[in-house]
């Protein structure tokens, strides 16, 4: 495991994993960035979207790729970011239709949540079903020593 | 008009004297020259070669002061990112290009890496640079300098684990072998590939590898067939809202 950490985000990257945590520039002034968490068991590359544009196209059986991004404080408590706490994942939370971008033989889960008072959503793609276990489990290690001071 | 013709005569005497002190130090240099090695002649028989030379692992002339074993990176992007890739424990291989954004011989690498489909890498190589941290580097000429779609790590101590001489210095991780598998230096793209080249030509391992993954493959193969499972069947396609939760 490797340890990164940035903008307020801590995270244990599995070995063998890529991860970066991002800040995007800004678009206008008043605007203040927020942290992107990326995260994948395969090569990133640069120029990806948020949520995995760029990225997803490129994986093969057995990838994983985990998006943690970050709201504006506007958003806590709001009812789509009701659930409190890092989420646990499970099998049943993932399906086909819950893809931003839907691809054969992919599975997605999004799910949005509050902790420490940041409203997050949490978008996870694995590709091959056989692989979709051993792959929740990876994640929901690395969410379990997720920390967001 | 004596006076004159006489000053005249003075400075003509001077300025061969001059000329002569000039000529007998310019043949003194190349004497010197020569005598280091460096003739002007290239295709001279006795002109040593000066061109680097990029060497395999094994090969160092200091192996206790070359390159140590492989280490992931961490260390900053270009983004206002934190960036932890792996190099050790992945399917692939990484060549990592140490450059910086002042030394002139980068300049040529970093134009090469703007345009990767001219490197003619193979498949299995991804390039990484790797330049110094923000307290030795400066973050804006790194991202003028480096190509949107290109990997770029700041991290000294990366320059620190890999013992890099100087800028610019290449190593060619093996992944799957977590180990390094070249290293050396080169003027230009081509001496760099050349290097790729070489280490690939001195890893007998990876022909193994290879042949290990096809066998795999087969063996799922033959186990789907034996199961009734061919290629198209719908079974293969299921997803995760169709299977048995728990």
């Amino acid at each position: 495991m490797t340890r990164l950490a940035a903008h307020g985000v801590g995270i244990d990257v599995p070995h063998g994993w890529e991860g970066r945590i991002v800040r995007r520039t800004a678009v206008n002034p008043t605007e203040r960035p927020r942290p992107v968490v990326h995260l994948a068991s395969f090569p990133l590359p640069e120029e990806r979207g948020d949520f995995g544009v760029g990225v997803t196209e490129l994986m093969r059986s057995g990838d994983v790729f985990v998006t943690l991004f970050e709201y504006g404080p506007e958003s806590v408590g709001t009812p789509l970011f009701a659930g409190v706490g890092v989420p646990h994942l499970t099998v049943n939370l993932f399906g086909s239709r819950r893809l931003q971008r839907m691809l054969p033989g992919q599975l997605g889960c999004q799910l949005f949540f509050t902790a420490k008072q940041r409203p997050f959503c949490l978008y996870v793609v694995v590709a091959g079903r056989l692989h979709l276990r051993s792959s929740i489990t990876q994640v929901n290690s690395v969410l379990g020593a997720l920390d967001l001071s | 008009m004596t006076a004159l013709l006489t000053v005249e005569t003075v400075v003509l005497v001077l300025l061969t004297v001059v000329v002569v002190g000039l000529l007998r130090s310019h043949g003194e240099i190349l004497r010197r020259l020569h005598a280091l090695g460096a003739g002007l002649d290239p295709d001279a028989p006795d002109a040593p070669d000066t061109r680097i030379v990029l060497r395999p692992r094994g090969d160092l002339p200091h192996a206790d002061a070359g390159l140590g074993p492989a280490a992931d990176l961490s260390g900053v992007g270009l983004r206002d990112d934190a960036v932890s890739i792996p190099v050790v424990g992945v399917q692939h291989r990484t060549l990592l290009a140490f450059l910086s954004s002042g030394c002139l011989t980068c300049r040529g690498f970093w134009d090469a890496f703007a345009r990767p489909a001219a490197l003619g890498l193979p498949a299995d190589v991804r390039v990484v640079v790797v330049t110094k941290d923000g307290a030795e580097e400066s973050l804006r000429a790194v991202r003028e300098l480096a190509a949107p779609d290109l990997a770029v790590v700041m991290s000294s101590a990366a320059w620190e684990h890999y013992a890099v001489p100087g800028s610019p210095y290449f190593a060619l991780v093996d992944g799957a072998a977590a180990r390094v598998v070249g290293e050396g230096t080169g003027a230009s793209w081509e001496q760099v590939r050349s290097l790729l080249d070489h280490a690939t030509g001195d890893e007998p391992g990876r022909a193994g590898l290879a042949a290990g993954a096809a066998a795999t493959e087969a063996r799922i193969d033959q186990e789907l067939l034996a199961h009734g499972i061919r290629p198209g069947d719908p079974r293969l396609y299921r997803t995760a809202d169709e299977l048995t939760p728990g």
